[in-house]
């Protein structure tokens, strides 16, 4: 036990002037009596040279010398140490994706962040993180309690992926110079590796248990031939036989119920027939009891238009561009015209629809021709980003590429400090803007290339109307709003987020489930805008447990690991009964005042 | 007024019944304990030239041969002696209005009853042991004997013992003695002891309710009020268990002493109901009937 104020213990010195007051002789009261014979033999012999007397312990002295003790003790502020994960700045950061959906994980996981929360101590700060696909910050520096409770309870699981690496180097973004501050995961861990193991600094509380699950993986519907099937995947993450029931319907009207045997682990693929036009949202959901994670008993899809998009070549083309063109689905080659333009070096052209710049020989607005550079490999590329999913730049070098600087470009691959594949918008249209020309680069020969370009081409066409962009929960929605237009997002349970006429994307998009965006014009008329079907990722559902190896920080700071807990309600309360008691003695039982 | 309207016609029906005889110079309606002319039979003594012929026993004489008079009670009145305690140790707690009160009430009850009551009062003006009341043998006497006792003041100091002796030595008659008072005297026992006279009387012990109870807190000192002593006391539970220890045998050792010289003894709680309380206790005990 120690003291916060050791030198208020210096009141006990007050119990030398009691102990004196007691043993001075009183000065008593005369009363005059009618007699003082049968007071005689009580009679106090008085007669004494000095002015004090021998210390008579009496029941209030030892009462009020226990008074003076406990008062002097509220006054020092007892406490005694725990040891604790929080430090003088806990950064909470607690996994949001859909395997913490399973049970109970992220009810425990938030009540075991509210229970830290609680001893969050005077001059202690906390922040959270929601570590979802989109790690954001809930709350930064939070010094009371309740603040860091209402966060903690606000957080809900997602049907994404965690983004643990940008979760951590998120809490670290928001370490204080003054004191040192150390990351607490509240995680399952998730199956995505996090470069930096053991995570310096961190400690991971783990929730690791497993319940049976049976997860709607994938629905795709295929509309060629004339008939449109749709194909389910489901995975039975048990250890026992299963039979799974599923409900289809389109446009919320009952369509067809599936039935299949699951063995344990298994997966099955089950497709089935459908009566349903361009457009129509379809959702397959599995009935019955329900099971260890509902977020992954539904899935939805929506009938994609099957009208090609044409796609024109401006410069000097390639022919890898036009085997990438060819090769993805719903685009065709147009020489003369299309819905898409691209660029392949030469003069930049007006941009008057959705465009793919392949290093032109002017830069357009935004982007700041600074020179040229040489034999760059790629470095990075931007994590979560959706045209860059199953995409692995890792191989990519690049012969020449401009160096520019972007203003309001999103770089998504760089090398170093030199963008090499941007995102933007000019004048409303989607625009990617490749700064190094295909055939000065191995990309063309990554395994990945054909991947990206669909995906470009896919993100290019996404503000058509009605154009239906699939991704996993979480993935953000882009929206290119017409000029004078509001983007109105309508979500999944049905509500609605109206956003300004500015918003680039929309990221709040955790929960699976049917996103329609439409856009509000001035004079009162609505348009379509796309649709963004989001899913629960797969992986998710199932997916191992591990422990995320951590280190502690710094070993020989003694600032962190421990919580002080004060004694001081308690003594105050012993102290105010002692005092009730005090009183109670000296005023409603004199006979127990002082003993002869 | 000592006594109210209501009170005195109650005491006209009740009369004082004292234990033994009394000699008084007056015919009266107590036993004496002289021969006399009443119609109760007493003994026999020997005839004696000079005897009344008439009282001679007839058939004794033949039977015995023995001339014999017969002899025959003789009734007196009751001469009662009022004794009240007026020292300063009475002026307390309405002590000594209680005692006034009940002086009055015995006082009246003799008158009431035809016989002789003689108050007296200690300690007497100017020095004198006694203060000596008037003497009545009739109701009509009260209102005089009313004022002496509303007069009385209670100061100064009262040695009892002989204020009792003053008030029964040297008087030719024998009757009843009462003495109210609180007995905090230094010879309290030997003026209970001088008051046997065989005539039997009453102590009325008057006390006050802070010295049968009483509700002292914290360090004191107490003064005695008649003799000026001082006592330093601290008030604790053993000090106050040693009070009444000290009580209880001061009770005691009066109520024994009262017995013992033939009085009758009544612990009396001073207050504004005394005297109706006490008669009530003196109707049971039969001292008044």
């Amino acid at each position: 036990m120690n003291f916060l104020v050791p030198a208020a213990l210096g009141v006990a010195a007050l119990a030398g002037p009691l102990l004196i007051l007691y043993m001075l002789r009183s000065r008593r009261r005369q009363l005059d009596v009618t007699s003082t014979r049968l007071w005689e033999a009580s009679e106090v012999q008085v007669t004494s040279a000095v002015p004090w007397s021998r210390l008579r312990w009496t029941a209030l002295l030892v009462l009020q010398l226990l008074a003076i003790a406990l008062f002097a003790f509220v006054l020092a502020r007892p406490f005694f140490s725990q040891q604790t994960v929080l430090g003088p700045h806990s950064v909470f950061l607690i996994d949001t994706s859909g395997s913490m959906a399973e049970g109970d994980r992220l009810d425990r996981a938030k009540a075991e962040a509210v229970a830290l929360a609680t001893d969050l101590s005077e001059g202690n700060l906390i922040s959270v993180i929601d570590a979802g696909p989109h790690p954001r910050v809930l709350l930064g520096h939070a010094r009371e309690q309740d603040d860091v409770i209402a966060a903690i309870g606000s957080l809900r699981a997602g049907g994404g992926e965690a983004d643990l690496s940008e979760a951590i180097r998120l809490g670290r973004g928001l370490a204080t110079p003054d004191r040192p501050t150390n990351v607490i995961v509240f995680s399952d861990g998730g199956e995505a590796p996090i470069p930096e193991e053991p995570v310096a600094g961190a400690t991971h509380i783990a929730f690791h248990d497993i319940v049976d699950d049976v997860a709607l993986e994938t629905l795709t519907i295929d509309a060629t031939g004339g008939v449109t099937r749709g194909l389910v995947s489901v995975a039975n993450h048990s250890g026992g036989e299963t039979s799974v029931e599923l409900a289809v319907s389109v446009d919320g009207i009952p369509s067809a119920l599936l039935e299949l045997d699951l063995g344990a682990s298994q997966h099955a693929v089950e497709t089935f027939e459908l009566d349903a036009a361009a457009g129509s949202e379809v959702m397959v959901e599995r009935v019955g009891e329900p099971d260890g994670n509902p977020l992954d008993d539904r899935a939805w899809t929506v009938i994609d238009q099957n009208e090609a998009r044409s796609v024109g070549v401006l410069g000097e083309g390639s022919p890898y561009l036009a085997a990438l063109v060819a090769a993805t689905q719903g685009f065709e080659l147009d020489v003369d015209a299309g819905d898409i333009l691209v660029v392949d070096r030469g003069p930049l052209p007006p941009i008057d629809r959705p465009a793919w710049l392949i290093r032109p020989d002017s830069t357009p607005e935004g982007l700041e021709l600074t020179g040229l550079v040489e034999n760059m490999p790629a470095t990075f590329q931007a994590p979560g980003e959706p045209v860059l999913d199953n995409v692995d730049l890792s191989n990519l070098v690049v012969a020449e590429a401009q160096n520019v600087a972007p203003r309001g470009w999103s770089p998504i691959v760089r090398a170093g400090d030199v963008p090499l594949i941007l995102l933007g918008s000019i004048d409303g249209h989607r625009v990617v803007y490749f700064t190094f020309d295909l055939t000065h680069s191995n990309l063309p020969v990554q395994v990945s290339f054909p991947i990206l370009g669909a995906a470009l081409l896919h993100w290019l066409d996404g503000e058509a109307p009605g154009t239906v962009a699939s991704g996993p929960a979480g993935a953000p929605i882009v929206i290119s709003a017409p000029d004078g237009s509001e983007p109105v997002v309508t979500m999944p349970d049905g509500s609605s987020r109206t956003l300004t006429s500015d918003t680039a994307s929309f990221a709040d998009t955790s929960q699976p489930g049917v996103y329609r965006v439409t856009y509000a014009n001035d004079d009162g008329t609505v348009t379509s805008g796309p649709i963004a079907v989001r899913s629960f990722v797969a992986t998710e559902a199932g997916a191992p447990v591990r422990n995320i190896a951590t280190s502690t920080g710094d070993p020989d700071s003694d600032e962190t690991g421990v919580v002080v807990r004060e004694w001081g309600p308690w003594v105050l309360a012993a102290l105010l009964a002692m005092l009730a008691l005090e009183w109670w003695i000296g005023h409603q039982r004199p006979w127990l005042g002082r003993a002869a | 007024m000592l006594l109210s309207k209501e009170m005195r016609s109650r005491l006209d029906r009740l009369a004082l019944s004292p234990r033994g005889r009394v000699q008084a110079l007056w015919s009266g309606g107590h036993a004496s304990v002289r021969k006399g002319e009443s119609l109760d039979f007493a003994d026999y003594r020997p005839y004696v030239p000079g005897d009344d012929f008439r009282k001679i026993d007839h058939n004794l004489w033949a039977r015995l041969g023995q001339v014999l008079i017969r002899q025959y009670e003789a009734e007196e009145e009751l001469p009662l002696r009022l004794a009240i305690d007026s020292s300063a140790s009475m002026s307390l707690h309405q002590k000594h209005g209680t005692a006034l009160r009940l002086a009055a009430m015995i006082a009246y009850l003799t008158l009431s009853g035809g016989d002789r009551v003689q108050p007296v009062s200690t300690p007497g003006p100017a020095g004198r042991v006694v203060a000596i009341g008037p003497a009545g043998r009739h109701v009509s006497a009260w209102p005089v004997i009313e004022r002496w006792l509303e007069g009385l003041e209670a100061v100064g100091r009262a040695p009892l013992s002989p204020a009792i002796r003053s008030l029964i030595g040297g008087s030719p008659t024998r009757g009843p003695v009462v003495l109210i008072s609180d007995l905090f005297d230094d010879e309290w026992e030997r003026a209970l002891d001088s008051l046997f006279v065989g005539a039997g009387g009453l102590v009325l012990h008057v006390l006050a309710r802070e010295e049968l109870s009483p509700g002292f807190a914290g360090d004191l000192r107490l003064r005695d009020i008649e003799m000026g002593s001082v006592v330093d006391i601290s008030t604790s539970q053993q000090v106050l268990s040693t009070y009444r220890t000290s009580l209880d045998q001061f009770v005691t050792n009066a109520a024994n002493r009262a017995r013992r010289a033939g009085l009758d003894y009544l612990l009396v709680e001073a207050g504004a109901d005394a005297a109706e309380k006490s008669l009530r206790a003196l109707l049971s005990a039969g001292v008044v009937r």
